[in-house]
């Protein structure tokens, strides 16, 4: 190795709790990426795999476009030349007795040997008490397959009872299941006697010969999906829940790059007199910038495959909260972490080494315009000027008018206001050195009330120092924002969420539940009979195709939502509900949004008897789905769709009922007696709040990390300060300052530059939070979130600044107090 | 008489970032023949360390030109600057400027290595020659610093340069160790006929120079004599 490179090496060994601290923070960021990527490509993988496995060797599916399909289309099915193969399907989700809601699939044996192969193949072991062994599948009504990961998990085996919300079943063998989701089988006859849908089936799985023959047959009343349809309209699905998992994988990123950044700019400053130094012996600038990227990639390289190796641990945690998340908002998915492969520390030292190179290019031009006569002079050794100070900040504000306007840039893509959001980031950090100068006589009266003259000394050492501190502060600050933004962004969207609850959600209780529980119509018949109740609405969502891409319909009696809901309406009020009532639709602001539609146009969807027009009678705010949600009246939806499932039934009282406590009562006994699960209205919003606060869980983990991330970037700064000093320690200890003045010194400006970072990240924070809310939210969800101003998010991260300030400081007062007392006045 | 060896005329040199000062160097001229030994007398900040710096071609002048053994150091070009102070010049500071994370050895070694010269033999007889042998493997702040001014002696003759620049080699040293050091300086370079400049603040420093230059607030303005300086 080359001399000149080896002296750049080896300040990482002498400088060990630097290089440390250094290397934990590309670690972290790494690991955070990752964590968060592959977690992200696991949870989708998985998916993927659960559509391919249960869709088998089927080439097409065919159901009504919305509700189960009538049975009897089986027969024509069956002689239809073009079905080489078809198998029925009752495809709904089964909740087990200690509350996981598992896939449950009701098949015909026998026909689906050519779809699903591997469930065929069934392991089926007679138990003792049964006699008939494979037949039982057949003969028992309660009889069911598991998968072995399944069986495993619960402790089952051939002969135990599977306990469920619906009654235990028999488990009379199990099978393999690569997609790893969790699948219980029926026989379909029984299954439809266990989900009520006698003469029915959820949909048809067919291998086609002749797909425009069989289309030209039966596209009338029916939707037909071909696999690669239907896998894409998955995906069309998990789009905006994808791209914002790589949001927060990019601003973790981006955390973790400034890091590398400001670790690389403060190995320059370090280096600064060194490149003087071997300028002047006749060092070229390439065998300079050769020795510094040697420095900035083994750092990359080490932390990088640490940071590979912790993402791999966050894997297995985040990787559940996202299956959680997904299963909550989207569709049934229980994804398995990935097993380790030497892929994810490669990945870990290629981000690594990638992130310190993107980090490093600064400081590396810096280093290549290193005057070395001013370097061995010392005149600019370390110190930034005001003046650097205020042209870092010019360059800023011009990043910051760049971003602005790519942030108001009308229906651009979601990366164009991606990369506005991160432009706002960098240019608000590039303010940060013209804030310390504008804010040190502040800063300054501050600390030197708190801590007399070492307060004083401290804030001078702040605004000295800007080439170290500016970088640090800017780190930290824009770690601190992303959490104030994150947790303000979150904060405004649970309580616009809590509104809409108010305003939708009027219903005294809720019988049934979606997937899981449908109310039988005879039930919804008997309820709204009971004297004195103000109303039931039959509530049935389902989705269906508009524009080949999935949306969702719900069917709702008009009358009584608009005489109990207050819907909040983007123009107009409850009068909306009579459009409705006539055989229009009301749509959601995401339906509005998705497909331009505004309120007065005409639309049209499949229903089972052909194309039907509605006509648009308003726009109302809606957070249950992103893709798209239109209401119509029940009458007109079984008009349309001839589906007559409901799924929950909401029950209205007058609040000045006399009686209103006993027939809430009453009604909660005839639910239980047919085996219904019952919600009250509070019950029911809070397990929206609780989906709500599941979602956001992976959120809040990133926004932990970043704080951390950026915990290494504030010490590695302070430890940095207090090397660099040694030999100020020196002259104050002739000047007669204690060790507790210097540690109080050192504890100071660790905790000025937090509170500077602080302030600044509650005004970069409150405007990245109206960011997030007004163009990430709404170009990504298409719906909006009213902004509510809480105390919360400030002061968490008041806590975590001070928190992260203190325990910044705490190495270098250590070291302090160590050393300070052998210290003297030292030759350069 | 021979060709100088470093020639300069009519030099100037303001610093852009510093408008309230005066010009660093006020239209100095100078010639130094090979061989010879020529002390920079002049007090602090009267423009001996810009010269020094323009001579070895690390900042630019304003106006004026600079040829090193013939050789015009603007036409030279960045490269060629950097192969001048590579194989033909040698550096001596005041404040030593070792390389802190290298060894005595590996700091004469290095520039060795830069001189595509890299002989680890000649590396350890420098350090001998300057006093330092079994002092090797020590780095700079385990030595005193009359020690390290000889590591960095012997980091500029190891390569054999035709000029060394010496700015203010005793100026952090006592006058003891300073005697030794310019001692060994002018004693090696006289040996091998290498052209000594040095720049200083100390008339002792002159008593070792075959001629003194005075530099006055940026201009070299007279020839003198030792005995001169001395009165």
């Amino acid at each position: 190795m080359k001399i000149v490179t080896k002296s750049f090496l080896r300040y990482l060994p002498r400088r060990l709790s630097l290089s440390l601290l250094q290397l934990m923070g590309v670690a972290c960021g790494v690991a955070a990426v990752v964590g968060m990527t592959m977690s992200a490509i696991t949870a989708l993988a998985s998916f993927t795999k659960a559509v391919e496995f249960l869709s088998g060797k089927a080439t097409h599916s065919m159901q009504r476009p919305a509700g189960p399909t009538e049975e009897s289309a089986l027969a024509g099915l069956a002689r239809d030349p073009a079905v080489v193969r078809f198998s029925p399907v009752i495809d709904r989700r089964l909740r087990l007795a200690n509350g996981d809601l598992v896939r449950f699939l009701g098949v015909d044996p026998f026909l689906d040997r050519a779809i699903r192969p591997e469930i065929a193949d069934a392991e089926v072991r007679p138990a003792k008490d049964n006699a008939a062994g494979a037949l039982s599948f057949l003969l028992d009504d309660d009889a069911v397959l598991i998968d072995k990961e399944l069986a495993r998990q619960l402790q089952l085996s051939s002969g135990s009872l599977l306990q469920t919300t619906r009654g235990a079943l028999r488990v009379i063998g199990t099978f393999s299941n690569p997609s790893g989701e969790p699948l219980v089988l029926m026989d379909i006859a029984h299954a439809q006697k266990l989900f009520t849908l006698n003469g029915f089936v959820d949909r048809v799985d067919l291998i086609l010969a002749d797909e425009s023959g069989f289309r030209g047959r039966w596209e009338e009343g029916f939707l037909i999906q071909s696999g690669r349809q239907r896998s894409a309209a998955f995906s069309a699905m998990l789009g905006a829940f994808r791209l914002n998992l790589e949001a927060l994988s990019l601003l973790a990123l981006f955390v973790g790059v400034f890091l590398i950044y400001n670790t690389a700019m403060f190995a320059v400053l370090n280096r600064r007199r060194d490149t003087g130094i071997l300028r002047s012996l006749g060092a070229r600038r390439y065998e300079i910038i050769a020795a510094f990227v040697t420095e900035i990639l083994i750092l990359g390289f080490i932390g990088g495959a640490l940071g590979g190796i912790i993402g791999y641990f966050l894997t297995r945690f985040l990787t559940a909260l996202i299956g959680t998340s997904i299963t909550d908002l989207y569709f049934f998915l229980r994804p398995e972490p990935s097993a380790w492969s030497n892929w994810i520390l490669f990945a870990g030292v290629a981000l690594g080494c990638g992130a310190s190179m993107l980090g490093g290019a600064l400081p590396l031009l810096e280093i290549v315009r290193t005057d070395p006569a001013k370097a061995l002079s010392g005149r600019v050794a370390g110190r930034q000027s005001g003046r650097n100070a205020h042209r870092t900040s010019l360059a800023g504000l011009l990043i910051l008018a760049v971003s602005t306007v790519l942030l108001i840039l009308p229906r651009t893509h979601i990366y164009v206001g991606f990369a506005g959001v991160f432009g706002f980031l960098i240019g608000v950090s590039l303010l940060t050195g013209s804030v310390l100068v504008a804010i040190h006589p502040g800063l300054r009266w501050v600390l030197g009330r708190v801590g007399r003259l070492p307060g004083k000394v401290a804030a001078g050492n702040i605004r000295q120092n800007l080439g170290r501190t500016a970088v640090a502060v800017a780190a930290f600050m824009v770690a601190l924002s992303m959490s104030v933004g994150l947790g303000s962004m979150i904060g405004s969207f649970r309580q616009s969420l809590v509104w809409w609850m108010e305003s939708q959600l009027q219903g005294e209780l809720y019988i049934g539940k979606i997937g899981e529980a449908d109310v039988p119509e005879s039930f919804y018949e008997e309820v709204k009979k009971m004297p004195g109740l103000g109303g039931a609405d039959p509530y049935r969502n389902v989705q269906v195709l508009y524009r080949d891409v999935p949306v969702y319909v719900a069917s709702v009696d008009a009358s009584v939502v608009q005489r109990f809901t207050h819907f909040g309406w983007l123009k107009g009020g409850n009068e909306n509900w009579e459009q409705v009532k006539r055989g229009g639709v009301v749509i959601s602001e995401s339906f509005s949004r998705r497909f331009g539609i505004k309120s007065g146009d005409t639309m049209t969807l499949h229903g089972a008897h052909g194309p039907a027009e509605f006509r648009v009678g308003g726009i109302f705010y809606d957070y249950t789905t992103e893709h798209g949600l239109l209401m119509m009246d029940r009458s007109t939806f079984l008009r349309v769709f001839g589906d007559h499932t409901i799924n929950s039934l909401a029950a209205f009282i007058d609040p000045d009922n006399p009686h209103r406590l006993e027939l809430i009562q009453e009604i909660k006994k005839k639910a239980e007696a047919r085996g219904l699960p019952v919600q009250t209205q509070s019950q029911l919003r809070a397990s929206i709040l609780k989906v709500f606060d599941n979602t956001f869980a992976v959120t809040r983990s990133m926004r932990a990390l970043a704080i951390v991330v950026a915990f290494f970037g504030i010490a590695g700064a302070l430890l940095t300060l207090f090397m660099e000093r040694r030999h100020d320690f020196g002259i104050y200890r002739a000047l007669g300052f204690s060790t507790g003045q210097i540690a109080t010194m050192t504890l100071l400006e660790g905790l000025g530059m937090g509170a500077v970072s602080y302030l600044l990240s509650m005004g970069a924070g409150t405007i990245l939070a109206v960011l997030l809310i007004n163009v990430i939210n709404l170009r990504s969800f298409n719906w909006t979130i009213f902004f509510y101003p809480e105390l919360g998010p400030y002061a968490w991260t008041a806590i975590t600044a001070l928190v992260a300030s203190l325990g910044a400081a705490a190495y270098p007062i250590w070291k302090v107090c160590r050393t300070y007392p052998q210290m003297q006045i030292r030759e350069e | 008489m021979a060709e100088p060896v470093i020639r300069v005329i009519d030099l100037w040199k303001d610093y852009a970032d510093d408008l309230t000062n005066a010009p660093a160097l006020r239209g100095s001229s100078l010639e130094i023949s090979a061989g010879e030994v020529v002390a920079l007398f002049g007090k602090s900040g009267s423009g001996k360390s810009t010269l020094f710096n323009l001579i070895a071609g690390l900042d630019h002048p304003t106006k004026g030109r600079i040829e090193v053994e013939g050789q015009d150091l603007e036409l030279l070009g960045e490269k060629g600057r950097t192969n001048l102070r590579r194989f033909r010049l040698g550096f001596v500071f005041q404040f030593f400027n070792l390389l802190p994370t290298l060894t005595a050895f590996e700091n004469v070694f290095l520039s060795l290595e830069l001189a595509a010269k890299p002989d680890a033999a000649v590396a350890r007889d420098a350090l001998k020659e300057v006093g330092l042998a079994g002092k090797e493997h020590r780095y700079p702040n385990e030595l005193s610093g009359g020690e390290q001014q000889r590591v960095a002696i012997a980091r500029a003759i190891v390569k054999r340069p035709s000029i060394i620049l010496a700015d203010e080699p005793t100026g952090n040293l006592d006058t003891a160790t300073g005697n030794q050091i310019l001692d060994l300086l002018t004693h090696r370079c006289r040996e091998s006929g290498t052209t000594l400049v040095m720049a200083t603040h100390a008339s002792f420093t002159c008593r070792y120079a075959d001629r003194i230059l005075r530099m006055v607030d940026g201009i070299v303005v007279e020839e003198t004599s030792g005995e001169v300086l001395a009165r």
